[in-house]
């Protein structure tokens, strides 16, 4: 990996299209301006992680599954107050 | 009162008001905006959360104080704005928001993402998922971690 150290305002380029630059320096964390060709998605590692781990847990209902996973999570204890669902499903 | 179809319990009927709207939609569902959350007494404490644009797209969610019952929301300012939260402090669960865990089912055991929780306005019904960078907390957190094998 390469690593460069830059001051505050100070630019790193990546090509000849995508520019870096370093807005703010706080404590614990910087800001960074981006410009870049729109057509290039940009996102925080995370968001791409979530955006995974959602399209794996949009497969993942399997009734005998669930039936075994409530099973283990009773002697858990009631849910806590305040915690109630947002609607009461009425099976048609 | 209007019925929608479910990816696990067929036709179930709902109420209109209970509808949730993510302006944004979800991580990689982005387009996916109309969801109803669902209980049933049979699968307590679990909470589905099915589209109603798509049958096939159901979340299986957890009250992220079952998931973990010392949970600290820590819901950045943007995310306050979009739910129409005042952005000055953080929403109390329960009172403020509905806050739920997205659970994966993995041959490992159930995970829940605590990471990027679903928060809900009860009073307007206008959710994100909510990812926190700062929180600390996991992406995948054990539910229930592997019993110790005891020995004989």
């Amino acid at each position: 990996m390469l690593v460069m150290s830059r001051r505050l305002g100070e630019t790193i380029l990546i090509g000849d299209d995508i520019e870096i630059v370093i807005a703010h320096i706080g404590r614990s964390r910087v800001k960074v301006g981006i410009r870049a060709p729109r057509e290039l998605t940009i996102m925080a590692r995370e968001v791409k992680l979530v955006r995974e781990e959602n399209q794996a847990a949009a497969g993942a209902t399997h009734p005998e599954a669930i039936s075994g996973l409530v099973a283990r999570l009773r002697p858990i204890g009631s849910v806590p107050a305040g915690a109630v669902p947002a609607a009461q499903g009425n099976r048609g | 009162m209007p019925e929608l179809l479910t990816k696990n319990f067929g036709n179930v009927s709902f109420e209109p008001e209970s509808e949730l709207l993510f302006t944004a939609g979800l991580p990689g569902f982005e387009d996916r905006t109309r969801f109803v959350a669902l209980a049933f007494a049979e699968t307590s404490p679990l909470v589905y959360l099915q589209s109603l644009e798509d049958p096939a797209l159901c979340f299986l969610t957890l009250p992220i104080l079952a998931a973990d019952p010392a949970y600290r929301l820590s819901i950045c300012a943007e995310d306050l704005a979009e739910l129409g939260l005042a952005v000055s402090r953080q929403p109390v669960i329960g009172e403020d928001v509905l806050c739920l865990a997205v659970l994966s089912l993995r041959e490992s055991g159930p995970t829940a993402n605590l990471l990027a929780p679903v928060v809900v306005n009860l009073k307007t019904r206008r959710a994100v998922q909510s990812l926190s960078l700062e929180s600390g907390y996991s992406l995948q957190f054990a539910l229930m971690p592997q019993e110790v094998p005891v020995c004989s």
